[in-house]
């Protein structure tokens, strides 16, 4: 069995040695929520270019789900301080 | 320091694709040490992009890359006891006192080394053209699905539409037919029947063509339309996918599909690398086509020149003229390409979101003062300043204002997100401890 992450509560098996962003892809999430900002994540250029896939790692920090190799057992979901409404992310 | 621990420092080298490889490599022979840093696990770049431990390989690209590669990780191995290769490590930008930053991600570390000479060979990124929905979920570069592609060996699922312009467009959908999902349609912008002199340079192309008319077999083969003169004109949700308005030439239509892989050309990776004067203690020199756009073949040249120009700062001048003539040959190919699928500019509606990371639409930056500064339109209009830093609406700002925004400056770094953690482990020199 393969090992599996956590997108938001929702488990996400992964291949080893496959980026976060391409097992998200797979399991058919693409949408990656709006966290703090307005406009909802997605992966788009693959490169850690467009900061669009941005993801919060519980317990660690934010990364870029196309380029971070998935873990067994990371928790993820979207970043709460980024974009435009950052000030607003603590009291929802 | 004195010159003699200056002369033991390495040289930095940002980015292991091919220019930054060669580049390390050449230095590397010349008797140097080397820190190459890259932020993959595995080296290549987005050209020599290698397959994860476990994933089937489904395009192995054409021969004289594959040679190319080859060639040059043997010479690495050869001197791979004068380069230190740190892999998972994010560049994150120079800080005000001019140390170069990077972030160990494997090891949750910042650190920063004093260098005697620097090369950034951070590649491209791609150039996208706005439409009314193009930040959805379902869009994505044509570029960032090759790297899935190429890194998982498997194709997205479900229909999938790719426009835009350029040559990377053909590549992908090959790539794509080839590992058993071909899309339903390219749709290239450009009209190059209308500039028939740039095209009949294009013809003397010897491996591009040969490259070009590979993919475009692979795309016949799979009964994959390619259409000139056509593109996207908005995108909207549809249940479980995309409702994508398209013009094919003079006809508009909707195609239904997962996905849509947009992609138009390729621009340097400038963002936030500030160059200091060229007689600087610390030379900085850009090599790839995080310099030029001049491809993977010339990338390698390019990278070559670098490491040149680096000696030569060292005193150790080593002859450039024949590299400069061929990089001249990959440049006015680059031209030809681009003139022949030149387009005019076409202006976003209204809705069509500009900037992404903020989300702010064309009639935000309408809403601005027509004199409005670069600041203003950065403070103001929050358009240049989101997360990816203007790497992606810069080239729209520039084509609607009629010229680039300037650099921020100082460059803001860190160039990506680091966590509070890792930057509390900072370590300046990691042979020192």
């Amino acid at each position: 069995m393969n090992p599996c992450f956590y997108w938001i509560d929702r488990p996400v098996s992964f291949r080893p040695g496959e980026t976060i962003a391409a097992a998200l892809l797979r399991a058919g999430i693409a949408d990656l929520g709006a966290g703090g900002g307005i406009v909802p994540g997605r992966v788009f250029c693959g490169i850690g270019a467009c900061q669009a896939c941005v993801v919060a790692v519980l317990g660690e920090g934010a990364v870029e789900a196309c380029l971070t190799p998935a873990r067994p057992g990371m928790r993820l979901a979207p970043p709460p301080s980024l974009g435009p409404h950052h000030e607003r992310a603590g009291h929802e | 320091m004195s010159e003699q621990a200056m002369s033991e420092l390495p040289i930095l080298v940002v980015g292991g694709g091919p220019a930054g490889v060669a580049a390390a490599v050449s230095l590397a022979e010349a008797g140097l040490r080397v820190l190459l840093v890259e932020q993959r696990e595995r080296l290549g770049g987005a050209i020599h992009r290698q397959p994860a431990p476990d994933a089937p390989q489904i395009w192995r690209g054409p021969a004289r890359h594959r040679r190319n590669w080859t060639q040059l990780t043997s010479r690495l191995e050869r001197v791979a006891a004068r380069i230190e290769l740190r892999t998972s490590s994010v560049f994150l930008g120079v800080d005000g006192a001019g140390r170069f930053l990077c972030e160990d991600r494997r090891a949750g570390q910042v650190f920063a080394r004093p260098v005697r000479a620097a090369i950034v060979a951070v590649g491209a990124v791609e150039r996208i053209r706005p439409f009314e929905g193009w930040e959805r979920p379902g869009v994505m570069s044509a570029g960032g699905a090759q790297v899935l592609l190429k890194e998982t060996g498997r194709p997205p699922e479900g229909p999938i539409v790719v426009a835009g312009s350029g040559p990377l467009l053909l590549a992908v959908a090959a790539q794509l037919a080839r590992a058993g999902n071909p899309p339903l349609a390219v749709l290239e912008r450009g009209k190059p029947w209308s500039r028939p002199k740039a095209l009949a340079s294009l013809m003397m192309a010897g491996p591009q063509l040969a490259e070009a008319a590979a993919y475009a077999t692979a795309l016949a083969l799979n009964r994959v339309p390619y259409r000139l003169d056509s593109e996207v004109l908005g995108v909207s949700e549809a249940g479980q996918g995309l409702a994508i308005r398209v013009r094919l030439g003079t006809v508009e239509r909707v195609l239904q599909a997962r996905q849509l892989l947009v992609h138009d050309g390729l621009e340097p990776n400038r963002v936030g690398i500030s160059l200091p004067a060229p007689e600087a203690d610390v030379p900085v020199v850009l090599a790839g086509d995080g310099r030029e756009i001049v491809g993977a073949d010339a990338a390698l040249l390019d990278g070559q020149r670098a490491a040149a120009a680096v000696l030569a700062r060292l005193g150790r001048a080593v002859p450039v003229a024949a590299l400069e003539a061929a990089l001249g040959k990959a440049r006015a190919f680059q031209r030809d390409l681009a003139d022949a699928l030149k387009s005019p500019p076409t202006l976003p509606s209204p809705e069509t979101m500009i900037c992404r990371c903020e989300g702010r639409r064309y009639a935000d930056f309408t809403a601005l003062p027509a004199e409005a500064s670069a600041r203003e339109i950065r403070l103001m209009g929050r358009f240049g300043l989101g997360a990816c830093q203007g790497r992606f609406c810069g080239p729209t700002l520039a084509e609607l204002r009629g010229e680039p925004l300037p650099p921020a400056s100082p460059p803001r770094w860190p160039l990506r997100p680091v966590s509070l953690a890792a930057l509390a482990s900072f370590s300046m020199d990691q042979t020192e401890t």
